[in-house]
């Protein structure tokens, strides 16, 4: 069976941290997982040492993208087949791994936890931003990604190098359209998403419309002029 | 009232053009985060734009009554690097305590370190 690393990027998430990783532990203990602490300002360090949860505690504030690089690294230089990216608020769901799992395994690179294969995409101003980002990855490389903006994906053990080491390659619909344009092959699985219980969005209107403006511009023209550079410096184990 | 000359628009267009070429380049390269090339490439989509309808300039110039439009180019490109530089030194101070965090947390490892192996 695939090794899978659990990457569970956290900033002030001292509401849910503990129900998300309890659950983790007690009904999937078959998956390994890691806390990336992002110099969070509350009590979430102090109460996943409490509870001796694996962790890292970055000691400034990286970001998402540089917080989930981190886990992949640890991936990489532990030997693990494949990496989940995971929310710590509670709003993925573990039993939707497996079948990731198993689609990885069918040969998939990149397999995203979709809220919208099956399910119908609700037309509402929430979801304009990932209509457009879907409209967008479809004309630039021919594939209908329908969650692009989905935080749950699995990446295999060749993505999660090239994603721990180089630069540009945030966990963001803009690096899947580009690994997509590149040959890399992704698939999604239907899942279920809680909403959020405890905390606070991250989303605001000005950072919506910041947001948007890069995905757009990254996917219709920056990708475009990306050169790949698929050196890793984990040798030994790449194919 | 001076106009804008179709040389100095030529200009406008061949700066913008270069600086998204440069831009491309540096992203090519991955010596460039793709956030920050935003700024950069839309700062040139605003200067490609304004040297092909210059009336927009002509139109401000009249409503703030400028001597020439020429200086409407000038302002909004003062004040767009002038903001540009603001949160700038923003981001700089900001990278500045993350140093300081940084080295201070390297350097008390240290410490840590070698009272543990003193201690043994």
């Amino acid at each position: 069976m695939a090794k899978l690393l659990i990457v569970i990027p956290a900033f002030n998430e001292q509401e849910n941290i503990v129900r998300v990783v309890d659950d983790l532990i007690t009904r999937y203990p078959q998956y390994d997982y890691v806390v990336i602490n992002d110099g969070s300002r509350d009590h979430t360090a102090a109460l996943c040492r409490r509870h001796g949860y694996r962790m890292i505690d970055l000691p400034v504030n990286l970001g998402l993208a540089g917080a989930f690089q981190t886990g992949l690294r640890y991936a990489a230089e532990n030997g693990y087949d494949c990496a989940l990216q995971f929310d710590a608020d509670g709003q993925h769901r573990p039993e939707y791994i497996q079948p990731m799992l198993d689609k990885l395994e069918e040969g998939a690179d990149i397999v995203i936890g979709s809220r919208f294969l099956t399910v119908r995409k609700p037309k509402s101003l929430r979801m304009l931003g990932s209509y457009l980002i879907s409209w967008a990855i479809r004309l630039t490389t021919g594939q209908a990604i329908c969650d692009p903006t989905s935080g749950m994906r699995m990446f295999n053990r060749a993505m999660l190098e090239e994603f721990s080491t180089n630069l540009n390659y945030g966990p963001e619909p803009d690096t899947i359209s580009y690994l997509i344009k590149n040959g890399a092959v992704v698939r999604e699985v239907q899942v279920e998403m809680g909403e959020r219980t405890a905390g606070k969005s991250y989303l605001n209107l000005v950072r919506s419309v910041e947001y948007m403006t890069k995905m757009g511009l990254s996917i219709l023209l920056i990708q475009w002029f990306r050169k790949r550079d698929t050196d890793s410096p984990y040798a030994e184990r790449s194919v | 009232m001076l106009g804008i000359s179709w040389q100095i628009r030529l200009v406008l267009v061949l700066g913008s053009l270069v600086t998204v070429a440069f831009v491309l380049r540096r992203v090519r390269q991955a010596r460039m985060q793709i956030e920050d090339s935003i700024f950069w490439l839309l700062f040139a989509f605003f200067m490609f734009i304004l040297s092909l309808v210059p009336q927009a300039a002509y139109w401000v110039s009249n409503v703030f009554r400028f001597q020439s439009p020429i200086n409407v180019v000038y302002l909004a490109i003062i004040f767009i690097l002038l903001v540009k530089q603001f949160f700038m030194s923003i981001q700089l101070s900001q990278m500045d305590s993350k140093i300081r965090a940084l080295t201070q947390k390297v350097a008390l490892n240290e410490e840590k370190i070698e009272r543990e192996k003193d201690d043994l």
